[in-house]
């Protein structure tokens, strides 16, 4: 007799992963394990007026280790004690991280969020005095300053940086220890030594006066680093096949760079330079020692003082009243908002690359 | 054999690493339009000696060479020539198909071109010629603008191939093209050595015994023994090396005795 096999594909079950299946037994020790010792935390901390902070690490901690191995040992055994102290140590060292970053995030935002609006992004500063209402003036000049001194820093440092980590990856050059031993002692540069040396370079030396291509200057050496190691990681993860591929197709060495290397390491590059701009653009230390600050819009970054938003955010910290208070804080949550900005655009970019070559 | 025309020749070949001398005195020399086998067990050299056909065994960094090699009567190792040249002349297929990654199908066949700086005006029909000889334009005709890698790994080398081919390379050298292939992809590759051998001469390394009996004129046979550089051992008619072969130690090699 034939046997008839239906082939017409199915809807997926529910019960697709047998794996995840927990059981009752497991599900009521795990939940009894969370709820209860927080439960005898908040009751130290509302009954008996215990310390928050103290309650987490004396009370909350043990009794969680204790109640975690005591499910570990019953569901799996004497295995089951390590299982779960590995689980209770991840979950609370990286919710601390989490908490720790989300609660930077709130001030910023929380404090920030009064300050913004249109006026305060889009005018400057210039007639306005530290106790002025929130209402006149902004860090328009600050935004413009900040973007025009990072970019002229970002199209000197990122050809420097493509070019050390080419040094490094496609060549055979002699100096790479020492190169890669400069860039570490580079990337452990106080920003304040390098603002002091562009400093006494230029401006006391009479060269120039305060300018924003000083500024541009000074944040060179912090940007480099970054720029230069991470764009080196990304070049060194494009196999060794794919420029052989080239090479043995008679490209002569920079065209098999260029047309292969490159587009292959293109999303990690476009990395290392974000990931560059974001590690200067809130650096005050060296800006307030070569462009010093202003209050009017400043175009040109070849000549004159020029504001940007971490020298602003420091003033108005140093003047200390209310109003110049909370102007700080708005102008610290526009280069947070900055700063998401570029991260967003830089994965949507690279994003939209790979989706393109689905 | 006499009235053989010889395209490239190997003479004196010696290859050292660092301090360690891998390959000894290879003379071998390839017939012009025929295929040539190149067999031993891991760690003879034969993928190191196919390299220095086209001067990529160059590129790493502790690399040492002695000897010549002559295509079509000029020493590649000649003073001022210059590699790219050489490369241009010998292609090369890997082990590994390599495509490159962020081209689509007719870019990857076109970037030869490219990559070296050529312009051909024609390129439409180039991408369907060096795609027909590959013996892949049926599966890819509908999608070359598709990612080069969507295709399957045998289709991927072929592609390879197909990216050599469109270079109008005189030599193509195969390093063990189908060692990562399936049993259908790799007949298929076989199927286009044969097709192009006509047309030029080709050197191909290979684990597979049969794969050398289905598709080489001659065969080679390299051997590294105790630690001592790679040599050839035996060179000759493929027929010859599998079914009368002089040395005892190609007898045992191509028995499957060892290796």
């Amino acid at each position: 007799m034939e046997k008839v096999i239906d082939l017409t594909p199915v809807a997926r079950p529910k019960t697709a992963q047998p794996w995840s299946k927990k059981s009752p037994k497991f599900l009521i020790s795990a939940a009894a394990a969370s709820i209860i010792p927080a439960a005898i935390t908040l009751a130290f901390v509302g009954l008996a007026g215990m310390d928050f902070m103290a309650a987490l690490i004396i009370v909350f901690l043990p009794i969680q280790v204790i109640a975690a191995a005591l499910v570990g040992i019953s569901i799996y055994g004497r295995r089951g004690i390590l299982e779960s102290l590995l689980v209770v140590a991840t979950i609370f060292f990286s919710s601390f991280v989490f908490v720790l970053l989300g609660s930077v995030l709130w001030s910023v935002i929380s404090n920030g969020a009064a300050a913004i609006s249109p006026s305060f992004i889009f005018q400057n500063n210039y007639y306005i005095q530290p106790t002025t209402d929130l209402g006149y003036g902004g860090v328009g000049h600050a935004i413009v300053g900040s973007l025009l001194i990072v970019g002229l820093s970002t199209i000197i440092t990122v050809p420097l940086g493509l070019a050390t980590a080419v040094y490094l990856t496609e060549t055979q050059g002699k100096s790479k220890g020492i190169i890669r031993t400069l860039l570490q002692a580079m990337a452990g540069l106080p920003s304040v030594v390098s603002g002091l040396f562009i400093y006494a370079m230029f401006i006391a030396s009479g060269i120039t006066t305060y300018a924003g291509w000083t500024g541009s200057l000074a944040l060179i050496p912090l940007m480099l680093p970054t720029v230069a190691r991470v764009t080196e990681e990304s070049l060194r993860l494009v196999p060794a096949e794919l420029r052989n591929g080239a090479l043995a197709l008679g490209a002569p060495a920079w065209r098999a760079f260029a047309q292969v290397t490159l587009p292959a390491a293109k999303s990690g590059i476009m990395t290392a330079v974000l990931l560059g701009v974001a590690r200067v653009i809130g650096e005050t230390a060296p800006l307030v020692l070569t462009t010093f600050a202003a209050d009017r819009t400043n175009l040109n970054v070849f000549s004159g003082q020029m504001g940007s938003l971490p020298t602003y955010l420091f003033g108005y910290i140093a003047f200390g009243f209310d109003a110049s208070i909370k102007r700080a804080w708005g102008a610290a949550l526009v280069i947070l908002i900055i700063v998401a900005i570029l991260f967003i655009s830089a994965r949507l970019a690279s994003r939209t690359r790979t989706k393109a070559r689905k | 054999m006499s009235n053989l025309t010889y395209h490239l020749r190997a003479e004196d070949v010696n290859v050292w690493f660092g301090e360690r001398h891998v390959l000894k005195d290879v003379n071998l020399a390839f017939p012009s339009n025929q295929v040539t086998a190149l067999i031993g067990p891991s760690g003879c050299g034969k993928s190191t000696f196919i390299r220095t056909l086209n001067r990529m065994h160059e590129l790493i960094p502790s690399a040492g060479f002695g000897g010549k090699v002559l295509l079509d009567e000029e020493d590649i190792y000649g003073d001022g020539v210059d590699p790219v040249k050489v490369r241009l002349k010998v292609g090369m297929v890997f082990q590994k198909p390599n495509p490159f990654p962020t081209m689509s199908i007719q870019e990857n066949v076109l970037s030869g071109l490219k990559l070296s700086g050529r312009k051909n005006s024609n390129t439409e029909e180039l991408v369907e010629t060096s795609l027909r000889r590959a013996s892949i334009w049926n599966e890819v005709k509908d999608r070359l603008n598709d990612p080069a890698l969507s295709l399957s790994g045998g289709q991927q080398q072929r592609l390879c191939i197909a990216r050599s081919l469109a270079m109008g390379p005189e030599v193509l050298l195969m390093d063990e093209p189908c060692s990562a292939l399936d049993p259908g992809s790799t007949r298929r590759v076989e199927e286009t050595i044969l097709e192009l051998a006509p047309e030029m001469t080709i050197v191909i390394v290979t684990h597979n015994m049969q794969q050398a009996q289905r598709v080489a004129d001659q065969t080679a046979f390299f051997l590294s023994e105790d630690g001592n550089p790679g040599h050839v051992v035996e060179f000759g008619a493929t027929e010859q090396v599998f079914e009368q072969p002089i040395d005892p130690r190609t007898n045992d090699y191509v028995n499957g005795h060892f290796g």
